[in-house]
Formats: structure tokens, sequence, C-alpha cells
């Protein structure tokens, strides 16, 4: 069987995940992009998911850490290393 | 502390204080609670220091400080109770909360649904949802997501197969999808959106 020229939308559908990871071999990726330059509805379901884990994404990394805690865990460390010097 | 000592320790602390941030949210993503997380975080810090030696300059201290975090919380999280699921999370279809927002009607009152329904939600409620995965599908989906570390990064944290990696990834997605509409209901946002709709699933 010969390599498609161009993929319909359930070509695109199974390939939708690896898409969003990047994780397409470079044809396939060429493939499914020149499939969303042409097919809105396939367009608008990449678009919602990317946007989805942009969004999850951003709220997940402003999560901080509390401000003292390299403190204590310097603290820890000169413990434990002033532990081995005495034991 | 003796003088090499403490050399040691500042080196260590120079490659682990720029990724303390990413650490403790990977942590609160496991634990689910703020306390637990510190702890875990101080736990791995201290274990990773004492193992110092088999760090090898040049890699990733990331990658390797992340798998002994998570192999440290893995040892903790079998002597803790687990976490009960709040929401029914298998098999769970592809595109649904594409689907779930289309049904409520939030695509016909912007073309941005998706940054619509998350606008909604704050960091707290994705952690929430997030901690309603199960635990090795929470793992994959912060390290992929957050720390961005490719496949065989996450097959060398987690200590598992790059193909086990990608079927958690897709597998996960779908579920913390089902999550996040989970928190989104209870919490009044959908309702508040699209009222009128008559909501399934």
């Amino acid at each position: 069987m010969s390599a498609p020229t161009r993929y319909t939308c359930e070509d695109l559908f199974r390939r939708l995940d690896r898409f969003l990871d990047r994780a397409l071999e470079p044809e396939e990726e060429r493939l499914v992009r020149e499939h969303l330059e042409s097919c809105a509805a396939c367009a608008g379901e990449y678009r919602f998911e990317e946007t989805l884990l942009s969004e999850v994404r951003e709220k997940l990394a402003r999560i901080q850490a509390p401000s003292d805690l390299m403190g204590r865990i310097s603290a820890a460390l000169a413990a434990d290393g002033r532990r081995e010097d005495d034991g | 502390m003796a003088e090499p000592a403490r050399a040691e320790a500042a080196s260590f602390e120079s490659l682990l204080s720029p990724i303390l941030g990413s650490a403790y949210g990977y942590a609160l993503s496991l634990t689910g609670v703020a306390a637990d997380a510190e702890d875990l975080l101080q736990e791995a810090a201290l274990l990773a220091f004492r193992a110092f030696d088999s760090f090898h300059p040049g890699t990733s201290f990331k990658a390797w400080f992340y798998k002994i975090l998570t192999n440290r919380h893995f040892e903790r999280f079998r002597r803790k109770r687990r976490r009960p699921e709040t929401v029914e999370l298998d098999d769970v279809a592809e595109l649904y909360l594409y689907r779930r927002t289309a049904e409520a009607g939030l695509h016909e009152l912007t073309d941005d649904p998706a940054r619509l329904l998350m606008s909604k939600l704050g960091a707290e409620q994705v952690l929430a949802a997030i901690g309603a995965l199960p635990e090795e599908y929470r793992a994959v989906a912060r390290l992929h997501l957050v720390d961005e570390l490719e496949y065989p990064e996450i097959a060398g944290v987690l200590g598992c197969p790059l193909g086990t990696v990608r079927s958690r990834l897709h597998r996960g997605r779908r579920m913390l999808q089902k999550a996040l509409w989970h928190v989104a209901r209870e919490a009044g946002v959908v309702r508040a959106l699209a009222p009128a709709t008559e909501l399934t699933g």
C-alpha cells in the first residue's frame, strides 16, 4: 500500500494525541497540518485540545514553593553533614 | 560541616535551587497536600544529597532528582491509605471536554470555549482535577504537561517502558478532561456560563 498523499478526518483523529505531543514523524506532521488548514471541524477540535493543555500547564505552573523551603532544605543538609561528622 | 562537605552542599544546592519550584509542584501533584509535598521534597533532597556522587555532571539534574523524589513518594504512599477517587474515570472517550462544552452551549458563546471554561477555574481546582487521577497517570500528566519532559525522560523518572508512558499520557489526558468537567460542574461554573442548557454525563 502506498503512503497517503492527504489525510482524512479519521487519519487525523487517530494521530491527534501524538500530534499534541509533537511526537509524529515529519511527513505525518506535514500531512496533519495540511489537513488542519483545510478542515474547519478538525481545526476546531485541535485548537480546543491545544488550548486546554496550554491553560492547564499555565495554571499548574503558577503554584510556587513556600519561600522558606530552600532555607529549610539547606539547614537539613547542614544538620545531616554535622551528624556524619559526629558519627 | 567540614569544608569539602560544605562545598559539596553548595554545589548540590546550586543545582536544586533553580528546579525547586517545579519540583515542589510535582511533589504536590503526587501527594495532593502541601505539608506532605514539603516533607517529600525535604526527604528527597536529603536522599539525593547523600547519593550526590551518583549524579553525572552534564546530564539532567532535574530528571535525576525527580527519579529519587518519585521513588521516595512510592515508598511513602505504600504506607498510607489510598486516596479515594471521587470521579469514575474509566473509559473516557476522546474529545470528552470538547463534546461536553459543546452540549452545554459554550461553543455558541465564544470561538474559544476551552479558554472560557478554564478562565473560571483556579490553580487549586486544576490541581484537584489532577489529584483525582490514579497515581500512575497523575505523575505522567504533570511531568509532560508542566515539566515538559520527553517520553524517554519520563520513562526514566518513573521506571516504566516508553509505550507505557505514551498510553498513560494519552489516557491520562482524557481522564483529566473528565475530572476538570466534574470540578467545573461542582463549582457551578458550567451552570453560570450556560444556565439554560440541559447537561449530560
